[in-house]
């Protein structure tokens, strides 16, 4: 009976039939994970010169990476404007900021100026760099770009930092540590999985060799300074690494903040993002702090979430901005 | 039940079950990469 039974079922449907009927759904399905949702297409603009002027390339040093472009309104109406800079991530080592091409028009495209800069990325060619030296260009760049900006007449009065992983990192450390100092008001610093604290005991989620040695090899290498392992078991390193831990410098200039963050993370350690949420409510900052539960480094899990989050920054680019 | 109608109810179910299976595969490489939840969140 069951001989019968399968019988029937191969006339119905053959078996290549069936195999490939499974590997074309395979496929389909594979390939519409990388779909954007309807709701996440607004933020992805395509530039466009009827909508923006983009300047490229222009430069604000000496380095191979010292340059800048500036995404321009068509509207120049305004007596001012507020300036957006998002920095591209990369891990420190790659990356650069043609990879950020539409959230920079996405931004522009609201009314805002918006730059996104190279920094020297640690490499063969550059083995001097690290976050503490990608931090201070950064710094450097920027009257750079306002100069620009007022140039190509667009007077800025005031300014939002903003990144993804590294870059995420560089904005905190901008708002936070340099801020004071900024040539206009950083109002706002937004983005996504960044390290903002080196914390030994955090450090441990991408396979880190625990040892006091290895850290003081990554943290060094971060930090552009010498740690030794001593440094590191008596905890005197904290003093080395706070030039890098944007979550230091928040009570010396509370700037408002939209961070998200994946519970699940194996780049940047999900610990770490706890500390600055705790300074963050510490010092009374305005903010908002986003856990995608299910995610990793790519928020790739929590769609609900990263709209909720992607409005948030709507909302406070609103707020702080105009 | 004619013969056709069953063979696209079985190729149809054969469909969803690669479709969904095939997300998975996606969303599995990238929690290997980068971390996550395989059935939590936002399923699939």
């Amino acid at each position: 009976m069951k001989q019968r039974r399968q019988k029937r079922t191969k006339k119905v449907v053959p078996w290549w039939m069936g195999l490939l009927a499974f590997s074309g759904a395979l496929f389909l399905g594979a390939a519409s994970k990388g779909l954007t949702p309807a709701w996440a297409k607004q933020y992805n603009v395509k530039w466009s010169d009827q909508i923006e002027k983009k300047q490229s390339d222009l430069r604000y040093g000496q380095g191979e990476f010292n340059t800048f472009d500036l995404y321009l309104p068509n509207d120049q109406t305004k007596d001012t404007y507020g300036l957006v800079v998002y920095l591209h991530g990369g891990g420190f080592t790659t990356g650069d900021k043609a990879m950020d091409e539409s959230i920079l028009a996405w931004l522009c495209s609201k009314g805002y100026v918006a730059a996104g800069i190279n920094y020297t990325l640690r490499n063969e060619k550059n083995p001097e760099a690290s976050v503490l030296s990608q931090s201070n260009e950064i710094r450097e760049a920027m009257p750079f770009v306002i100069d620009a900006a007022r140039d190509a007449g667009y007077p800025i009065d005031r300014m939002a930092i903003a990144g993804g992983s590294a870059g995420h990192t560089l904005a905190m450390l901008y708002a936070y540590r340099d801020g004071k100092s900024a040539p206009v008001p950083v109002v706002l610093t937004f983005g996504s999985v960044g390290p903002s604290s080196f914390y030994q005991e955090d450090w441990g989620i991408m396979g880190l060799d625990q040892s006091d040695e290895a850290c003081a090899l990554l943290f060094g290498v971060m930090s552009g300074t010498s740690i030794s392992p001593d440094e590191i078991a008596d905890r005197s390193y904290l003093n080395k690494v706070k030039p890098i831990s944007a979550f230091m410098w928040i009570k010396d200039n509370p700037v408002p903040c939209v961070a998200a963050y994946g519970t699940h993370d194996r780049v940047q350690p999900y610990k770490a993002s706890l500390r600055l949420k705790a300074a963050l409510e510490e010092n009374g900052v305005d903010h908002a702090y986003f856990e995608m539960k299910h995610s990793g480094h790519g928020l790739q899990n929590d769609n609900r979430q990263y709209r909720k989050w992607m409005e948030t920054i709507e909302e406070y680019l609103e707020r702080y901005m105009h | 039940m004619s013969r056709i109608r069953k063979r696209i109810l079985i190729l149809g179910s054969i469909g969803a079950g690669g479709f969904v299976l095939g997300r998975l595969a996606v969303r599995w490489f990238f929690n290997l990469l980068l971390g996550g939840t395989l059935f939590g969140g936002n399923f699939l």
